[in-house]
């Protein structure tokens, strides 16, 4: 049965159809995990909510705006300091929180003077910021504070600041990925089209979906400077709030993270003619592809083969001298959702590792599609995956290092298998050619470490 | 000098202090031995506190989630309640006590919890007589307050559910408050000395695990839920932190009759006499030779700092309400200058607290600011314009202006994320005014020498 209830399902076998063991011989047109459908409360669902999908994710990182959380502070608190998104700015957008800390008074009579306040309190203790972005949270998106009617008084009033409302309360949608969806499509609708850029090479690209985990995007921007293109935007990796109101200027789209961002390039095709090219800029064979295509794009061939020759020399020798203590060994990839298939066929090319389980959080059918018809028969696919799975699929399937976020990371360390941090990375940035390096190395610290094979060891029974 | 106590001069908050409710009552519940609290909310409500106990602690915790969803906002969440407790129920075989924490979410839209319980304990009644499992409400509108009201409110409300009259009981009830699992020890350990017996509230020792041969130790809270019952039969209640357990102590107070000490805070050595005063007097226990030695010996390690390197410091501090007043006044005792005392929240309370009186009282020499719904901002702003500061006590929110600013900086409270094993001191006690006290001039002597400053002053002292 390829669709598989887990023991630790039994009293919930709604999950049957959340999991799926691939088998020989079949294709996603025959089984397919059900995905982005409502969570089952008391799960242990690892989901976070709509309102972080918008605003940690994709607004927070703006390394130039205020970011104002309309709500009880806890919302602000909770989405401060737990992204590893640096910036050229003096990483202004990992120091500050911002919240109208609302209170009963609030929910009772509206929360609209208070919000006014505090926004343009924001503006006055930073005046050389002038870009804000404005979110609901469940509290206020109950209560129906007018948003957009205060950012336009606030806007009106100062004259010279910007501002953008994002209307996505937690309990929207079944999990963060209705904040990128939310924040996507109000975007393009509302602010891009808005800026011009200036213009200083005929190729241009925007950069969609990545965000500058441990300094991907400034790997990304330096190929591209490398190879003349001009990055009209990055949405929104060490970006600004001003460029990505100028998406529309340019000739290409490239789509990393198409779960988080592929909206916004869809839009921007069917909106301005920009086509989308969805590329991977993970696993080291994978970005000579992405390049490649990008090179054929503008007939650029020649710049960019120069550029792989040139990063393959240095970095090829380094990520060879990790593949004999890595080919073999086996891991699971517990992340959102396309990291899954970005990663699961990289791994497995370049390392010749087999990766054994995968569980996304966020991802729809169109990832599951990709990751199964990437990934390996035998492998575990869950959506949506909870606590009790995740240690009967240990026992299935015995991985050696496992990719997931730090708090799970201390669960399986108890069992003693290593983690690694696969949404912030260890050590990155693991994107590119050095990227794909950096994350072999952290692999193999993390498989090889002397730590766990003294902690398996039993001193009362002697015998060492 | 004068104590100028003051509200925060802004309507919003510009990097918070704390979060919000619901985070406190979590707090709560993960110190109680085979309890999986459902909170029930949107999903980021639960998420985002597991990953931050999880950087606190390096543990992982289980807390669930109702998932509150659209559906559920618009025509009310209990179903997801009461759904939520059957899975627990159904997958979980050794949970005896499911906290279900509101916020403010459900707390807007009025979901009925408490009929919720009387549907499940029905249900718990015919399908699982012989579990035991008990399912309490715990109301943490996020819109009141703060965590650390949350973690009172919970507290209270943890009690006032399970406290049951019984045999009486020699035991004491010490609600901990916040503390790290360092301070649990520490209680526990003055308690030993005393020869009083101490029903731990909540224990949070357990937290530390290890990764065992057979992989079979996890991080978990040890308080039982007959504990919690027990707490209506003890000799007396002591609550070292008035905001964060007082209203639990007090509640028994008024319904059991069990006598409360609330608001001793043994921060600092003079605190720590008055702590186990009190306990004497309440107990009638006298404190052995063995406290006075270790005390002699906290004191003999913290005069080789004191006037030499702590003398005149002016330092800012900030946290949870109990431990910023502890700190201050050990601060003080150190004959270090408080300057600045950020209170993370609204509590009409801090403005009727002797002790905040008591502190400026205390105060020779230098103004001392107490900053009343305050948030790190008012901090940032005051370093920005000019301020001098030479040590901030805090946890790790504030770490940022540390950086900027170059100011010293000890983490203490919580959460402290960015240095490793923190909670595992103590900053109670003897022990741990010894621990701060070598802690804070740690940090100074680390300073001097990557700023080169008089660091050659530490080849000899």
């Amino acid at each position: 049965m390829p669709m598989a209830l887990l023991e630790a399902d039994v009293k919930i076998p709604e999950r049957k159809k959340h999991v799926y063991i691939k088998q020989p011989g079949e294709d996603t047109k025959q089984y397919l995990p059900a995905s982005n459908i409502t969570t089952i409360p008391g799960s242990l669902s690892e989901r976070g909510c709509s309102y972080c999908g918008a605003k940690l994710v994709i607004g927070g990182v703006l390394k130039d705006t205020i970011q104002i959380i309309h709500g009880p502070v806890g919302c602000s608190y909770n989405t401060w300091h737990t992204k590893r998104y640096p910036s050229d700015a003096d990483n202004f957008q990992i120091k500050y929180a911002w919240s109208t800390d609302m209170k009963e008074s609030n929910v009772v009579f509206g929360g609209e003077a208070r919000l006014k306040k505090s926004m343009l309190e924001a503006f006055a203790a930073f005046p050389d910021k002038r870009r804000m972005m404005v979110y609901t949270t469940c509290a206020t998106a109950l209560i129906g504070d007018d948003i957009k009617a205060v950012a336009k008084e606030v806007q009106d009033e100062l004259g010279d600041v910007d501002i953008f409302c994002v209307e996505c309360p937690g309990f929207a949608g079944v999990s963060q990925s209705k904040g990128h969806h939310v924040f996507n499509i109000d975007w393009v609708n509302q602010k891009v089209g808005t800026v011009e850029p200036d213009i200083t090479s005929d190729f241009t690209i925007n950069i969609i979906g990545d965000y500058n985990i441990q300094g991907d995007a400034y790997v990304l921007q330096r190929y591209m400077d490398e190879i003349g293109v001009q990055v009209i935007a990055h949405f929104t990796g060490n970006g600004t709030y001003d460029a990505c109101r100028s998406m529309h200027r340019a000739k290409l789209s490239i789509t990393n993270c198409a779960r988080s961002a592929g909206y916004i390039a869809n839009e921007l095709q069917k909106q301005y003619g920009i086509p989308r090219m969805d590329v991977d800029t993970w696993g080291f064979d994978y970005v000579k592809e992405s390049l490649r295509k990008i090179g054929a794009f503008f007939n650029i061939e020649d710049r960019v083969e120069a550029l792989i020759e040139r990063e393959v020399a240095v970095h090829g020798p380094r990520l060879d001298g990790f593949k004999a203590g890595l080919a073999g060994k086996k891991v699971a990839i517990w992340t959102g959702g396309p990291r899954l298939w970005h990663w699961t066929k990289a791994l497995e090319d370049d390392l010749g590792m087999e990766v054994v389980a995968m569980a996304s959080k966020f991802g729809h059918q169109e990832d599951f599609e990709k990751v199964i018809a990437r990934g390996r028969v035998g492998t575990v696919y869950i959506d949506d995956g909870n606590e009790l799975e995740f240690f009967e699929v240990i026992d299935m399937v015995k991985p050696d290092v496992i990719f997931t976020g730090p708090r799970v990371g201390e669960l399986v360390k108890k069992v003693h298998i290593p983690y690694i941090n696969g949404h912030a990375y260890h050590n990155g940035p693991y994107m590119g050619f050095e990227g794909a390096v950096n994350m072999a190395r952290d692999m193999s610290n993390a498989i090889h470490s002397n730590l766990f094979k003294l902690a398996k060891r039993d001193i009362s029974k002697g015998g060492f | 000098m004068a104590t100028l106590v003051k509200d925060k001069p802004r309507t919003g908050c510009i990097n918070p202090i704390f979060n919000c409710q619901p985070c406190g009552a979590q707090f709560a519940a993960i110190g109680i031995r085979d309890t999986i609290a459902l909170v029930h909310g949107g999903q980021g409500c639960c998420t985002f506190v597991r990953l931050m106990f999880a950087q606190h602690f390096k543990e992982n915790f289980d807390i669930a989630s109702s998932s509150l969803h659209e559906d559920a906002a618009v025509f009310g969440g209990t179903k997801r309640v009461i759904d939520g407790v059957k899975n627990l129920v159904l997958r979980y075989p050794d949970l005896k006590l499911i906290p279900i924490i509101t916020t403010c979410s459900t707390e807007t839209i009025g979901d009925d919890i408490e009929a919720c319980i009387v549907e499940l304990d029905a249900w718990l009644k015919e399908n699982h007589p012989s579990r035991g499992i008990r399912v309490i409400p715990i109301h943490t509108p996020s819109y009141k307050g703060s965590q650390a009201m949350g973690y009172n409110a919970a507290m209270e409300q943890i009690v006032r559910a399970l406290a049951k009259r019984g045999e009486p009981s020699k035991k004491v009830n010490v609600f901990t408050g916040w503390v790290n699992p360092g301070d649990v020890t520490e209680l526990k350990h003055l308690f030993s000395e005393m020869g009083i017996p101490a029903n731990i509230l909540m224990d949070t020792e357990t937290f530390a695990s290890g990764i065992m041969p057979d992989k079979s130790s996890f991080a978990y809270g040890d308080t039982t839920v007959s504990d919690l019952a027990n707490t209506a039969n003890a000799f007396a209640s002591v609550a070292p932190c008035a905001y964060e357990g007082g209203l639990a102590a007090k509640y028994l107070e008024s319904e059991f009759r069990v006598p409360s000490m609330v608001g001793v805070t043994p921060i600092g050595i003079e605190n720590t006499d008055k702590f186990l005063r009190q306990l004497s007097d309440l107990t009638g226990r006298r404190i052995p030779r063995s406290l006075v030695e270790e005390r002699a010996r906290a004191i003999d390690s913290i005069v080789d700092l004191g006037h030499m390197f702590l003398a005149g410091k002016r330092v800012a501090i900030y946290g949870d309400p109990d431990l910023v007043i502890g700190l201050a006044d050990y601060c003080i005792e150190l004959g270090m200058e408080p300057v600045l005392l950020l209170m993370g929240d609204d509590l009409k309370g801090y403005k009727k607290d002797t002790r905040i009186a008591e502190l400026g009282k205390k105060a020779v020499g230098f103004e001392m600011e107490v900053i009343l719904n305050a948030d790190l901002w008012e901090l940032e702003r005051r370093l920005r314009d000019g301020m001098k500061l030479d040590l901030i006590l805090g946890h790790s929110k504030g770490r940022f202006i540390a950086i900027d600013y170059q100011v010293p900086m000890v983490r203490v409270g919580f959460p402290v994320f960015d240095r490793a094993g923190m909670w595992k001191n103590p900053i109670f006690g003897y022990h741990g005014a010894e621990w701060l006290a070598e802690a804070i001039a740690n940090e100074f002597f680390a300073h001097m020498e990557f700023k080169k400053d008089r660091e050659w002053i530490l080849n000899v002292w």
